[in-house]
């Protein structure tokens, strides 16, 4: 477990070099006419206001809702319009890095999908929000293609031999979503309950999700937390 | 997005060709000169390397496909398994019939 | 492509203020992003559709320069160093100019 930048005491700094940073390019930017002030407003309202919850929600409907799995597996981009989000917003055509084709990828007992972009770090941030530092690192993008179950162990997700493990790399137009299997436990369960069940890491395909684990809960300690590299 | 008639079909074997550029592209290194299977169509799109130049009015369209490896084929000392797969997407330029150019 | 390797004065000296990033882990935990983060990316995404700076091309900046000459900063930060960085380079704006408005940002926001 690396014991890093994990703590990065963020909240303490009220004002850091980044945040100068940031909004002296943004300023020098919008003063030298690259883009308007209006401009950089949409996109930041846009990409605020994503989040891997509508990831967790089609899941979930999914596991419920056998029509509404149908339409979002044959149609991801226009199903995703059910659950509030359309890919073309805001510019019309998407943004820059989220183009409109967006593909769900169904689990099932024999194939496990997950997804990474070597070439760069493409996310389907319309229904995932903002991918996690990892996905976006070198290590990540490389290994994963090339070492996926290493990588996957590290993450603490170990898959049988005749599970086909399938690497999705995103490199052109469109994004994807790994829809995992619903879990065992989980019988009667409704849909609010079982898309707290379903994470980020799930629907990116590191991990698999569990009766007993929601995102907002404290991992136990001390075995270290999930996704720790185990030695 | 329009429609085109793709060249391939689904369950065609095809390679990806084995060209160096220099230009914008989207094709990876490690695809390059390895053979697939083709399992989707997508809509048809502007090439990248004629998008990334803003050729968006007159920039060439081509079909694309999803391409299927076998992670054994794409690294002689993979370390997974014989079932383990990898897919992604090709422009039907960068695409040849397997078998056709060195394999 | 901006081919300029070497590091900027007014970039390197942002170090003071994040821990250092002393390992190439995949998995360094959870953390949140703070608000300039999304500030940020959406400054990417204007530069890239006003077409003064490609998303790939930053994106293959970042690799190149976040392994090398900003190798010690952590990964959450590399969008903004090589954003200047290859504003810079690109002599969109000068390391003077930089500096200035930095100061100047700095100044009004610890006014409050």
């Amino acid at each position: 477990m690396s014991t890093t930048h994990s703590h990065a005491p963020l909240e303490e700094s009220p004002l850091t070099e980044f945040e100068v940073l940031e909004l002296a390019v943004r300023e020098l930017a919008i003063e030298k006419g690259l883009f308007s002030a209006d401009d950089h407003r949409r996109f930041s309202e846009w990409a605020e206001a994503r989040t891997y919850t509508v990831g967790s929600r089609m899941t979930a409907r999914s596991w419920l809702d056998p029509a509404f799995k149908e339409r979002l597996l044959s149609n991801g981009t226009e199903t995703s319009k059910e659950v509030g989000v359309d890919w073309l917003q805001p510019t019309g055509q998407g943004t820059p890095s989220d183009y409109t084709f967006f593909y769900v990828l169904e689990n099932t007992p024999k194939v496990h999908n997950v997804i990474v972009c070597t070439l760069c770090s493409c996310y389907p941030r319309p229904v995932l929000g903002m991918s996690p530092d990892w996905y976006r690192t070198p290590n990540y993008r490389r290994r994963m293609v090339r070492w996926p179950r290493q990588v996957l162990a590290e993450f603490g997700l170990h898959l049988p031999p005749d599970v086909e493990v399938r690497v999705h790399d995103s490199n052109q137009k469109s994004r994807f979503m790994v829809m995992p299997m619903r879990p065992e436990g989980t019988d009667g369960w409704n849909e609010d309950q079982l898309a707290a069940i379903v994470t980020r890491d799930c629907l990116i395909g590191v991990a698999l999700p569990r009766a007993d684990v929601t995102a907002s809960q404290v991992p136990k300690q001390p075995k270290g937390r999930s996704g720790g590299k185990k030695r | 997005m329009k429609t085109m008639t793709p060249r391939f079909q689904v369950g065609d074997r095809v390679t990806v060709r084995d060209a160096t550029t220099m230009f914008h592209t989207r094709t990876q290194g490690f695809t390059r000169g390895q053979t697939g299977t083709v399992v989707e169509h997508r809509p048809a799109w502007i090439v990248p390397e004629d998008e990334a130049f803003g050729i968006m009015e007159n920039g060439r369209y081509t079909p694309f496909y999803v391409v299927r490896f076998k992670q054994t084929d794409l690294w002689p000392d993979y370390t997974g398994f014989e079932v383990d797969t990898l897919e992604t997407e090709c422009s039907e330029m960068w695409l040849e019939p397997a078998g056709k150019g060195k394999k | 492509m901006s081919g300029g390797n070497r590091p900027y004065d007014v970039l390197m000296s942002t170090l003071g203020d994040v821990e250092e990033r002393t390992s190439a882990d995949l998995v360094c935990g959870e953390r949140t992003p703070a608000p300039w983060e999304s500030a940020m990316q959406a400054t990417c995404e204007c530069l890239s559709s006003g077409g003064t700076l490609d998303n790939l091309e930053r994106r293959q900046a970042e690799d190149r320069l976040g392994e090398s000459v900003y190798a010690r900063f952590p990964v959450h930060t590399r969008s903004a160093l090589i954003v200047a960085h290859s504003l810079m380079d690109r002599d969109v704006i000068t390391e003077e100019e930089l500096r200035a408005k930095m100061k100047e940002v700095r100044a009004r926001l610890e006014m409050v």
